[in-house]
């Protein structure tokens, strides 16, 4: 009985704290917003760029297409909707971890050193600590896409089905975008110099997955579903969309994993990260 | 005083020396990204054996020596003279005895020789291991190509000037910096090879100043330019080349009228 209560107990105060943390990371964006609207042409002129920059990154799919009919099956149409899909995720991962992005400095100034006085979770500081309202660009973008996707799918029609497919796609494509981000983050505390190689997986994973998975080598193809289950964010759930067969002979039907498969990499990365703050050193400059 | 500018070049060049691991993770980013393409590109020539003229060993040259070639002209994300716009900094770079433009240009220079060494030519052999690439070019070719790729490297630290000095009139100016930085890797072909650039889009490109970046250099290498064109070719690069540094230098003398400091 007394064991209950005390399990009780300690639920509802991670309850309460999860929604303390909540509200304040909420709060600490709101602040980021609002400074950022006080200089509202910049505001403007910078989501706007992000855009256009973003359309164009688009653009490239159908110009490769405007000479070859098809890329190992998958036509314009369908290569364009997996864009969409990666890009709204990725817009996401990277509108809510912008903090983690910018970490290097925050190391290399000392900083960090302040962030672990606060007694508040260091992970909701540091991904708090920055967010850009101009990523809001590649995410209209990528809603935008979605639409001209369609458009070039003649035979393609949203059901219940796929509505919620999609949702689960860019939910899970946001979440481990968002731990690769966390992961790269945590790099830092073993490698001052921040380091271009997470580029690989955060740049390199969305421009790999902006084609159908399956035109890559065995190795890039295992690695981005079972090591870092960037796919299952992207590629999966669009097969899935479009009736076409996984690749390594996997059931279709993994789609539904993902979610768990999302939360279950994000478990991982934060465990390595809080290992890494634990160890954390400052650089005493 | 070209002894002074020698100087500078040195230094920077041994600077970029220290940062040994950033630049093998550099690489490591680099045939990635050229890997990735590859393989986009072996997908979609399994549909068709060739387009104008390129068959899929070319596209593959190009891409891997355009990969190559974009840390040396073209680097993304350089943001080093704004920042010195924005502490301040540039100040003391201007009071300096000696020419603004030079003295980056001279900086710069020294950068661009160590990213052709530690990281053009690695990139390519990584290509070469990875894909079975060869060496491309006859030989005689080599001269043209190291002049072109000298005169797209002047214009790539002009453009890198002159879109940072955009700070001189807004601070905050990374926003239109990236996207000028990415239409000019558009043109250059870093995203569409241009030889699969469709007929009306090839012939903008030919005559926009990004065509004197990589595309040149790239097809020069690649044997797609007779020798009669190279002449011209390597003329309207020197052209381009000169109307950029030009206008960075009309840039730079307007913003020193502009630049006020602050405090003590």
């Amino acid at each position: 009985m007394a064991t209950i209560t005390r399990h009780n107990a300690t639920n509802r105060q991670t309850i309460a704290h999860l929604l303390s943390d909540t509200r304040l990371y909420l709060r600490l964006i709101w602040t980021q917003i609002r400074s950022q609207g006080q200089y509202k042409t910049d505001m403007f002129v910078n989501i706007g760029t992000y855009f256009l920059t973003t359309s164009l990154e688009f653009t490239t799919v159908f110009l490769y297409f405007a000479n070859f009919p098809s890329l190992l099956g998958w036509t314009v149409g369908e290569v364009a909707l997996l864009y969409a899909v990666m890009s709204i995720g990725f817009g996401l991962s990277e509108m809510f971890g912008a903090g983690l992005d910018v970490f290097p400095d925050t190391i290399r100034l000392g900083e960090f050193d302040r962030v672990l006085l606060r007694p508040v979770s260091v992970l909701l500081q540091v991904a708090s600590s920055d967010f850009r309202l101009r990523r809001l660009g590649r995410i209209t973008q990528g809603i935008a896409a979605l639409f001209i996707a369609t458009a070039f799918l003649p035979a393609f029609h949203w059901t219940l089905l796929k509505v919620v497919i999609l949702l689960i796609s860019v939910v899970s494509g946001a979440i481990l975008f968002l731990s690769v981000w966390l992961l790269g983050a945590t790099m830092c505390f073993w490698t001052v110099e921040p380091t271009e190689i997470v580029n690989i997986l955060t740049y390199g994973g969305r421009d790999m997955l902006t084609y159908p998975l399956n035109i890559y080598n065995q190795v890039m193809q295992r690695f981005f579903l079972f090591v870092v289950p960037l796919a299952f964010g992207t590629f999966v759930p669009v097969c899935y969309m479009l009736g076409k067969p996984l690749p390594l002979d996997l059931p279709n039907n993994l789609v539904f994993a993902s979610p768990a498969i999302a939360i279950a990499f994000f478990l991982v990365a934060r465990a390595i990260w809080q290992f890494g703050v634990r160890r954390y050193q400052s650089t005493g400059s | 005083m070209w002894r002074f500018y020698l100087e500078v070049a040195r230094t920077a060049f041994r600077r970029q020396l220290i940062y040994r691991w950033a630049n093998l993770a550099g690489l490591m980013t680099n045939l990635f990204f050229g890997a990735i393409f590859s393989y986009v590109i072996i997908g979609l020539f399994h549909a068709r054996s060739a387009v104008n003229g390129y068959n899929v060993l070319d596209i593959l040259r190009y891409t891997w020596l355009v990969q190559s070639m974009i840390m040396i002209v073209l680097t993304f994300g350089w943001f080093d003279l704004m920042l010195t716009i924005r502490t301040g900094m540039v100040i003391s770079d201007m009071s300096k005895p000696c020419d603004f433009y030079w003295y980056w240009f001279s900086r710069e220079c020294g950068r661009d020789l160590y990213f052709l060494i530690y990281r053009g030519i690695p990139t390519y052999v990584g290509g070469m291991l990875l894909f079975g690439l060869g060496a491309p070019g006859d030989w005689y070719y080599w001269p043209a190509f190291l002049l072109s790729l000298a005169l797209g490297s002047c214009f790539g630290i002009a453009y890198r000037v002159l879109y940072n000095a955009i700070a001189f009139w807004f601070l905050e100016a990374r926003g239109i910096g990236t996207m000028v930085v990415v239409v000019a890797l558009f043109f250059t072909g870093s995203y569409v090879p241009i030889p699969l650039f469709p007929h009306w889009l090839l012939m903008i490109a030919q005559w926009l100043p990004f065509n004197a970046l990589l595309n040149v250099p790239a097809e020069i290498l690649l044997n797609n330019v007779s020798a009669g064109t190279i002449v011209f070719e390597l003329a309207r690069q020197l052209a381009w080349v000169i109307i950029i540094t030009l206008l960075v230098r009309l840039v730079i003398k307007r913003a020193a009228r502009r630049v006020i400091v602050q405090g003590g």
